[in-house]
């Protein structure tokens, strides 16, 4: 087993850890979480699947990777500010489950 | 065989690290192991041949998130000071089912990358072959300002959009109080900024220089400059302020700007659009972009609209 | 194996045995101060330590100046986060815990 197939299980199993945290946490920044753990996990993918060019690493994934990175902070500071300000009209940081009607069954 | 150890150690303490950041006890604690997950993704883009995202990864992923992430938290705190408590939500009986699908499926998609017959990768290998003719040693500052502009281009886009829209957000009330430490004259915070604010400058301003060769690049520095404005905020020298700051806005606004521009006058001259007419004009935008970049994650730290210098006798 | 890289080896390990024993501090003792204790100290030797091991394995005078910056930007920001620390947990209230480890 080489390190690439390592690092690909490490994404999946990030990714299944990121779903799972997105659908049973309350707490909106634990939700932020997820999404950022999710987030890396296919970063992760993306560097590790590349294939070098003639030893060298591929310069395409990693600078798409980059402006992800990025990408993931602006969202993730958004999401913050959105969490703020929903705890200031509501008195807390989570969504609104009970109100919900219930059609899981 | 040491490598390998060293990539499972790693792995395992991702998802360690994962599980903890959701899983923990107390908020708080979740915050602390998410920013310490960051540093373990910097570790693994190191292992997986990447330093350029190490060192994003380090600065922006755990540095920055990491303290957008506290300061959230504090807010949330003055507003509930219980965070924890009885957050239990109907326990969903589809989760696990759904994490361990959708955790096959990104498995079996990057396996199968792995497996299938190695493509030629044609951009990537058209990118190292012409790096030469640009001047760049770097290929990712290449590929990020030169053969695929346009996506930088966006991204600072969506780095102030982001920032406009937590502002629209954000209720502008009691600005001053919030961010400040209790007591902020302790003699070694003057001391501690007396020496690591130039030298935060130079290592930025080192970065951006580097990263036309090098590792390093405008988001690394900028991420740096960031950091340094943090603790600025963090140790009440520089406060948020609504009042319109033509500087600030400039700042702002002098990334986004001298890209698009520079962008445009190759039309000029029967150029392609966003065909950099040389290496000043990489170095003048990664500029103008660290200076940009930095000023909006502030802003975003800050939760305001502007800032201002506040005296400390 | 050379003698330099044998002493850098040596010096390496003797970093990672300060981290280890500033890392089972703060988990194992019983107050605030007592952990910024073996935080600054003990993980700060160890950075010592390890920066020392790095400069002589990489034999070269530019990277070993870049490495004594690295150990001073760390001293640095230990020394006045510890300070911060200890000083909101005092003016918090915090006691200093008299009696020896923690009973648990």
């Amino acid at each position: 087993m080489d390190s690439a197939t390592l690092y690909v299980l490490a994404a999946a199993v990030l990714f299944g850890i990121g779903v799972h945290g997105l659908i049973v946490s309350a707490h909106l920044m634990r939700k932020l979480f997820a999404i950022n753990i999710m987030g890396s996990s296919i970063f992760i993918l993306l560097v590790a699947t590349a294939t070098p060019i003639s030893g060298q690493a591929d310069p395409i994934p990693q600078a798409l990777v980059l402006t992800g990175i990025v990408i993931a902070v602006s969202a993730t500071a958004f999401g913050l500010a959105l969490m703020v300000r929903m705890s200031q009209e509501t008195g807390k940081a989570t969504l609104a489950v009970e109100d919900e009607p219930e059609n899981d069954d | 065989m040491i490598g390998l150890a060293l990539d499972l150690l790693i792995i395992v303490s991702l998802i360690g690290l994962a599980i903890q950041s959701i899983n923990a006890a107390s908020l708080f604690r979740g915050i602390l192991h998410f920013v310490v997950l960051g540093l373990a993704m910097s570790l693994a883009w190191a292992r997986l041949d990447a330093p350029d995202l190490a060192m994003a990864e380090a600065a922006i992923g755990a540095g920055v998130t990491g303290a957008l992430m506290m300061i959230a938290y504090r807010r949330l705190i003055e507003i509930q000071p219980d965070q924890e408590s009885s957050l239990r939500p109907p326990p969903s009986r589809l989760a696990v089912p759904i994490a361990l699908a959708a955790g096959a499926l990104v498995g079996v998609i990057g396996l199968a990358a792995i497996q299938a017959e190695p493509m030629p990768a044609l951009a990537g290998t058209a990118v190292l072959e012409n790096l030469g003719s640009t001047g760049l040693g770097n290929p990712i500052t290449g590929v990020l300002l030169l053969f695929r502009g346009f996506d930088t281009l966006l991204e600072i886009t969506v780095l102030l959009a982001a920032l406009l829209s937590a502002q629209a957000v954000t209720r502008q009330v009691d600005l001053d109080q919030s961010l400040t430490t209790q007591d902020p004259d302790t003699p070694l915070v003057g001391a501690l900024l007396a020496i690591v604010v130039p030298l935060t400058v130079l290592v930025s301003v080192h970065l951006l220089k580097a990263g036309g060769q090098e590792t390093g690049g405008a988001f690394q520095a900028g991420a740096v400059l960031a950091a340094c404005g943090v603790l600025l905020v963090l140790t009440g020298r520089l406060g948020a302020s609504r009042q319109y700051s033509p500087l600030v806005n400039t700042g702002l606004l002098v990334g986004l700007l001298s890209f698009i521009l520079i962008g445009l006058a190759p039309l000029l001259w029967g150029q392609p659009l966003l065909a950099l007419p040389g290496l000043w004009a990489i170095y003048w935008i990664e500029s103008a972009m660290m200076i940009s970049i930095a000023l909006t994650l502030v802003l975003l730290f800050a939760g305001a609209g502007s800032l201002k210098r506040r005296d400390h006798g | 194996m050379t003698i330099a890289d044998s002493i850098a080896l040596i010096l390496l390990l003797a970093g990672c045995a300060f981290y280890l024993a500033g890392t089972i501090g703060l988990l194992r003792f019983p107050d605030v101060y007592c952990r910024l204790h073996a935080l600054a100290k003990a993980d700060n030797t160890g950075l010592c330590l390890i920066c020392v091991g790095l400069a002589i394995l990489s034999a070269d005078w530019q990277v070993a100046a870049i490495l004594a910056l690295v150990w001073l930007v760390g001293l640095l920001a230990a020394t006045v986060s510890a300070h911060l620390i200890a000083r909101h947990a005092h003016s918090a209230g915090r006691v200093p815990a008299r009696s020896g480890p923690s009973r648990r």
